[in-house]
């Protein structure tokens, strides 16, 4: 217990010297991350339920030559394939805004500097470092968002490729 | 006085002509008359003549005597000055030795005297910025008695007065380490003085029903102006309303000289004042920035009913014309007996018309996501050159100037991303939908088409 409120504390006094940029940042990676694991766990799982039943239809339909079974397959492809690919534009959204917040915060903290420099002239280093922590912790902890989201959504790009291709492979055509 | 003396002229005009006149009557009828009249009138003459002479002479005995009056006063006040003369060298000298016993009796009490003196006077200085002052007041002009009384050469302080010296400096030490409630007069920002509870938080702040109090020049308590954030003012109300334990609250390290740092922290300016630094460039971002966000909402509005439309046709079996989807399908429905192939063409064109409408105002908003940014970056810019102009008239000794015209510039910066933040963020939002209703349009259409045509 006593471990876990000095860490609280530190998360405060880390959250305190970024400023107010940092809280939007912490806001932001929630949400990034929030939707990449919903992908995760929907590639885990109803992923499989909506490819079986994609395939299900097409195997039950009894002629898969005309065109218009051609336009339902392609139909069903886009279907799931929307389920797939939900929610991914918002993610690379999110990787791409990061480093826009970060830079928001460094400008946040460079005024604060700069007041400072106005009120006091410039004799107090100790005061305009409060603005430079401001300026620096959420450029950095944008840096660290944008990076460790673009990670992620290679791999949930990817994946969401394969499984799209992979679908299309199953919904053989007889020929 | 005038008319007298014109009444006096016109009184020896007069006499003047009556004389005249007599001569004139006395008129010498021959000559030998004429010669008796001038012996006469001689006779007379010299008669007034000796009578005035023996005037004078009395007169000058009586001169004399007052002379020699006058030079016996001056010699008697010449004694007197002399005695005088005497007696002052003498007390002179007497003073003298009196200073010196003085002295030799004071002796090392002199050294001691010197040290109240100052301790007084660096008290009195304390006490001008002292907040203690607020709640103690009056102890200003003791000090200013106690140091005229030791300044002066004749008189020497009391031990009352010693005494009370150092209870002063002993009642600053113990009070500003205190939390005190007390009531005073307070001068609220429209002038008004009204009595009410002040906390003294030792010798850093005056809070008083949640504001921050400064002491004036006339120390006098009186309300800040400006305050500082409200959340300070949550911290100084729940002081107030504390009665033990320990409260949060925003404290002022500078308070003892002063309370410079409150004051600078009340003068930096507020988030609209900021707004405001950022000058023609600020303003044109603001505009770009309320277009997009006005667009991005109409754009979520429409494509949100537009969305639900083409739920409820995906789920019915009968072309509606009130939604694209519905449209591109009654172009098949008008079609029927038309082969797959010109039937897809006819169906694409139909998806090509309805493609704009739904587009419309997306490239727009992705424009101003890309454009703001860099208006912040012309703001900055501007702000910059506006502060190298000032460097070059005002040098660059003058860090403040610069800082002025610097954040200034940055906060066109802030600006330009605040609005390139939401935006991007509302296009993808409206880009989603968008992107979904032509993905239908686009890849399902046909699909639905066939499925419709399996069904019957």
């Amino acid at each position: 217990m006593h471990a876990l409120n000095d860490a609280w504390a530190a998360v405060n006094a880390f959250m305190a010297s970024g400023g107010p940029v940092l809280l939007l940042i912490a806001g932001l990676t929630f949400f990034m991350w929030t939707l990449i694991f919903e992908r995760f766990f929907y590639f885990k799982g109803s992923l499989k339920r909506d490819v079986q039943g994609a395939v299900d239809t097409w195997e039950a339909r009894p002629e898969r030559k005309s065109w218009g079974a051609h336009q339902i397959r392609y139909a069903l492809v886009s279907r799931v394939s929307e389920k797939i690919q939900s929610n991914m534009d918002m993610i690379q959204t999110c990787v791409a805004l990061a480093p826009l917040f970060g830079l928001l915060g460094t400008v946040w903290g460079m005024i604060n500097v700069f007041e400072v420099l106005a009120i006091t002239g410039g004799g107090d280093a100790k005061q305009m470092a409060s603005g430079v922590s401001m300026a620096t912790i959420p450029t950095m902890a944008g840096m660290v968002t944008a990076l460790s989201g673009v990670f992620a959504n290679t791999y949930i790009t990817r994946t969401a490729e394969r499984e799209t291709q992979l679908l299309e492979d199953h919904l053989t055509m007889d020929h | 006085m005038k008319t007298s003396i014109a009444k006096r002229v016109l009184a020896v005009a007069a006499a003047g002509l009556i004389s005249v006149s007599a001569v004139a009557q006395d008129k010498a009828s021959s000559l030998d008359q004429l010669l008796k009249m001038v012996q006469s009138s001689k006779i007379a003459e010299s008669a007034e003549h000796k009578k005035r002479e023996a005037d004078f002479r009395r007169q000058k005995a009586n001169q004399a005597s007052l002379l020699k009056q006058a030079e016996n006063t001056r010699a008697s006040e010449e004694a007197r000055s002399a005695a005088l003369e005497k007696k002052y060298e003498e007390q002179e000298l007497l003073v003298q030795q009196k200073r010196q016993q003085l002295d030799e009796r004071l002796g090392s009490l002199k050294e001691l005297f010197g040290h109240l003196t100052s301790t007084a006077g660096d008290l009195r200085a304390n006490l001008q910025t002292s907040l203690v002052s607020a709640q103690y007041p009056g102890r200003a002009e003791f000090l200013d008695q106690l140091i005229d009384k030791m300044n002066s050469a004749t008189k020497l302080p009391t031990i009352a007065e010693i005494e009370r010296l150092w209870y002063e400096l002993q009642r600053e030490t113990v009070e500003s380490g205190k939390v005190v409630k007390f009531n005073g007069t307070v001068i609220l920002p429209d002038g008004e003085q009204t009595e009410q509870e002040v906390v003294r938080v030792g010798n850093f702040n005056l809070v008083s029903n949640g504001k921050y109090l400064e002491m004036n020049d006339s120390q006098k308590m009186a309300e800040l102006i400006r305050q500082p954030d409200g959340k300070y003012q949550g911290m100084a109300s729940d002081l107030q309303a504390a009665t033990s334990g320990f409260t949060p609250f925003g404290i002022d390290p500078t308070g003892p000289t002063g309370g410079s740092y409150l004051k600078a922290m009340i003068a930096s300016p507020s988030l609209v004042e900021r707004w405001h630094q950022g000058g023609i460039v600020g303003y044109i971002i603001t505009g770009v920035g309320v277009v997009a966000l006005l667009l991005a909402i109409w754009r979520l509005i429409v494509l949100s009913g537009v969305n639900a439309k083409v739920n409820s046709q995906l789920r019915s079996s009968t072309p509606n014309t009130n939604n694209p989807l519905g449209r591109v399908l009654s172009v098949a429905e008008e079609n029927k007996g038309v082969d797959g192939e010109t039937l897809e063409l006819k169906m694409e064109e139909a998806v090509l018309k309805e493609r704009p409408a739904i587009e419309s105002g997306l490239n727009l908003l992705k424009i101003i996501a890309m454009v703001a940014p860099l208006l912040g970056l012309l703001g900055t810019v501007t702000g910059m050159i506006i502060t190298f102009q000032a460097i070059t008239i005002f040098g660059a000794g003058d860090p403040k100037a610069m800082a002025g015209g610097i954040s200034s510039a940055l906060v066109t910066t802030v600006l330009g991303l605040c609005v390139a933040i939401p935006t991007v963020l509302l296009h993808t939002i409206v880009n989603g939908r968008a992107k979904r209703i032509l993905h239908i349009l686009d890849e399902q259409s046909a699909g639905i088409v066939a499925e419709n045509a399996e069904r019957k």
